[in-house]
């Protein structure tokens, strides 16, 4: 009977689309969803971003049945997951490797929406649900680096609480309540455990929140315009098929680390268990945090350091108020800008440098000078791109985009008057 | 911060510096059993007696391919699944030197430097001027010269030789896993390049309709 057959599954879906929008659902948010057709590789690293979310999270729970979190057992526990569980090893360098990757498709992410000036407006909250995303990522991973109980576990976990003893009034009280004890130990290990396997879920939740917005004002694109409808194509097949070619190309660069190379992204130090009366020669914490660390160590008070560290992470939300300029495109059409972008670029990689070699009185110098660039680089684009846009309007843009930039001007002035008449209305 | 970044350098100058000032010597790690197995001989008559390798059980040992006859004498009444302890309590040996000897499990991978710095350590041992031993990677060491080296003239190839075996046993007791990770590497960026340039070819073939539709 293979007429029956076909119409099987038919109608189950029709009697689950009467109770649920399954059908509508799919063909509105992936199958009809209408993408950019001019979206470059660089609009791969979010489906990339979410799938090594889901490797870690699937990677994790394996290696949590395996895991124990007790200051006497976690260093052996880790020792036990390489040598006596059944491709524990994988397991464990997946997971360790993942968290590198995680964060490098993440700042290509992020960088890619600096270069293209993703985050104006109507995308604003995208960028700050992105901002939460950072946060939420980097507290996991820091705590993730407490687990395997080694020496720069442990001193890395002692330093950065230590940091809440920045905080007014309750400073000593807030690095208690975090360790759960005077100094870092059992009591910090296991809380430290239970967050780290609880906070992937607020991130996928937060995820959600995020592609709800996306969804809402849909992909922004290299040309920084609003494409025609007739150039917006549906997601699947065309960006199902182009996401995961991207996938594929990332699992290789991935394998390559976790089958080859899987202890450069590890600290020898961190090979050696825990020792809370003997400080490693030099304390560095993950590359990732890397530029961070260096402007933590490049303001010379304590409170400072901490203040400008985490204003350094939260520079990024400000964004859709500091660029000031109406061209559109981002970089791509705004030369200035675009120097901007790889100065800043190359700031981080100094700033990376920095923060990894032990300080001395020269590096310690590098690093002031490259926070300074750092920050001046955000409190500059006002300024530099206002500026710049009356350069390029002088020298005189493409027709349609002087057109564009008319029509939204005319836009906000009519919003405006709409504005002041219903005002006066009231009145 | 200030008390944190003095820290920091006090440790970068104390006599725990690591040894990244000291050149390394550059060795090539074996992966043959025969060099593996001359190792793991000269870490049970050398090293042993003061130094546990306390995640390597003597049944590893056998999968590695140590005869039954030697894993038995090495052994003697321990069952298979014992791991391999010193043999000198931890308390003699803080006596003997003033410190517990480190276990050798993942010395390797604990290192800056990892294997050559090992192998520079084993074979940095030098009589300093006024007759005392010194050892040009790990000036602070409490370790005796047990290879050896510092006063060996003809017999240093040997020694080195007999460092290098050492240093090709800890490198497998590090990462047991190594070689079937590095093999099964091959396998997994075959398959992934092949999936990549058919999705690559997929990717073409589906695009290549927006063309046609205008």
């Amino acid at each position: 009977m293979p007429g029956r057959v076909i119409k099987w599954p038919e109608s189950v879906i029709k009697w689950i689309d009467q109770r649920f929008p399954l059908t509508s659902f799919v063909k509105h948010e992936l199958t009809g969803y209408p993408t950019p057709r001019n979206l470059s590789y660089w609009w791969n690293f979010g489906f990339l971003a979410g799938f090594v979310l889901m490797l870690q999270v699937a990677t994790g729970i394996f290696l949590a049945m395996h895991y124990k979190a007790d200051v006497a057992h976690s260093f052996d526990a880790v020792q036990h997951i390489m040598r006596d569980v059944n491709y524990g090893w994988l397991l464990r360098y997946m997971h360790a490797t993942g968290a590198s990757a995680f964060f490098f498709v993440i700042f290509v992410h992020m960088a890619r929406t600096l270069y293209y000036g993703s985050y104006r407006a109507p995308r604003e909250l995208l960028w700050w649900t992105g901002q939460a995303l950072l946060l939420l990522l980097m507290a996991t991973a820091f705590m993730g680096y407490l687990l395997p109980w080694g020496q720069m576990s442990f001193w890395g976990a002692t330093v950065i609480t230590n940091l809440f003893r920045a905080t007014p009034f309750i400073g000593d009280q807030v690095v208690v309540w975090l360790r759960g004890d005077y100094a870092v130990g059992d009591a910090t290990l296991t809380r430290f455990f239970a967050l780290h396997y609880l906070f992937p879920f607020i991130i996928i939740g937060a995820v959600v929140v995020h592609l709800v917005a996306l969804h809402t004002v849909k992909s922004s694109n290299p040309s920084g315009i609003d494409l025609a409808h007739k150039d917006n194509i549906p997601f699947h097949p065309y960006f199902t098929i182009k996401d995961l070619y991207g996938l594929g190309l990332f699992l290789i660069v991935y394998s390559v680390f976790v089958f080859f190379m899987p202890d450069s992204l590890i600290e020898p130090a961190n090979n050696i268990p825990a020792d809370p009366m003997q400080t490693p020669g030099h304390i560095v914490p993950e590359w990732y945090f890397l530029p961070f660390y260096a402007i933590l160590r490049s303001v010379p008070s304590m409170v400072g350091g901490v203040v400008a560290m985490g204003l350094s992470v939260m520079m990024f939300a400000f964004m859709p108020f500091l660029d000031r300029s109406r061209i559109p495109g981002g970089a791509h059409f705004r030369p200035v800008y675009r120097a901007q972008f790889y100065l800043f670029i190359t700031d981080m990689l100094v700033l990376g440098y920095v923060g990894y070699v032990p300080p001395t009185s020269s590096t310690l110098l590098v690093g002031q000078w490259a926070t300074l660039c750092y920050f001046g680089s955000f409190f500059l684009v006002p300024f530099i791109s206002k500026a710049e846009e009356g350069w390029l309007m002088r020298r005189g843009l493409p027709a349609e985009i002087a057109a564009l930039i008319e029509s939204e001007a005319i836009a906000i002035e009519k919003r405006k008057l709409r504005h002041r008449r219903r005002k006066e209305d009231r009145a | 911060m200030k008390a944190w970044l003095q820290a920091a350098v006090l440790c970068c100058f104390s006599a725990q510096a690591w040894a990244a000032d000291m050149a390394l010597e550059k060795i090539e790690v074996s992966t043959e059993l025969v060099a593996i197995e001359r190792g793991v001989d000269a870490m049970m008559n050398d090293c042993h007696s003061c130094h546990s390798m306390k995640y390597i059980k003597y049944r590893d040992l056998a999968g590695l391919g140590i005869g039954k006859q030697k894993l038995d004498a090495w052994r003697g009444d321990q069952p298979v699944d014992a791991p391999l302890l010193a043999q000198i309590a931890e308390n003699d040996a803080v006596q003997a030197y003033g410190k517990a000897p480190p276990d050798l499990s993942l010395m390797v991978q604990a290192r800056d430097g990892g294997a050559d710095y090992v192998y520079s350590y084993l074979v940095g041992y030098y009589v300093t001027p006024e007759g005392m031993p010194g050892n040009h990677v790990y000036p602070a060491t409490r370790m005796p010269d047990v290879l050896g080296i510092a006063g060996a003239t003809a017999q240093r190839g040997e020694i080195q030789g007999r460092a290098r075996d050492i240093v090709s046993f800890l490198s497998w007791a590090a990462d047991p896993h190594q070689a079937e990770r590095i093999r099964l590497g091959y396998y997994v960026i075959a398959y992934l390049l092949v999936l990549t340039t058919l999705l690559y070819a997929v990717k073409r073939q589906i695009w290549a309709r927006l063309n046609r539709v205008e």
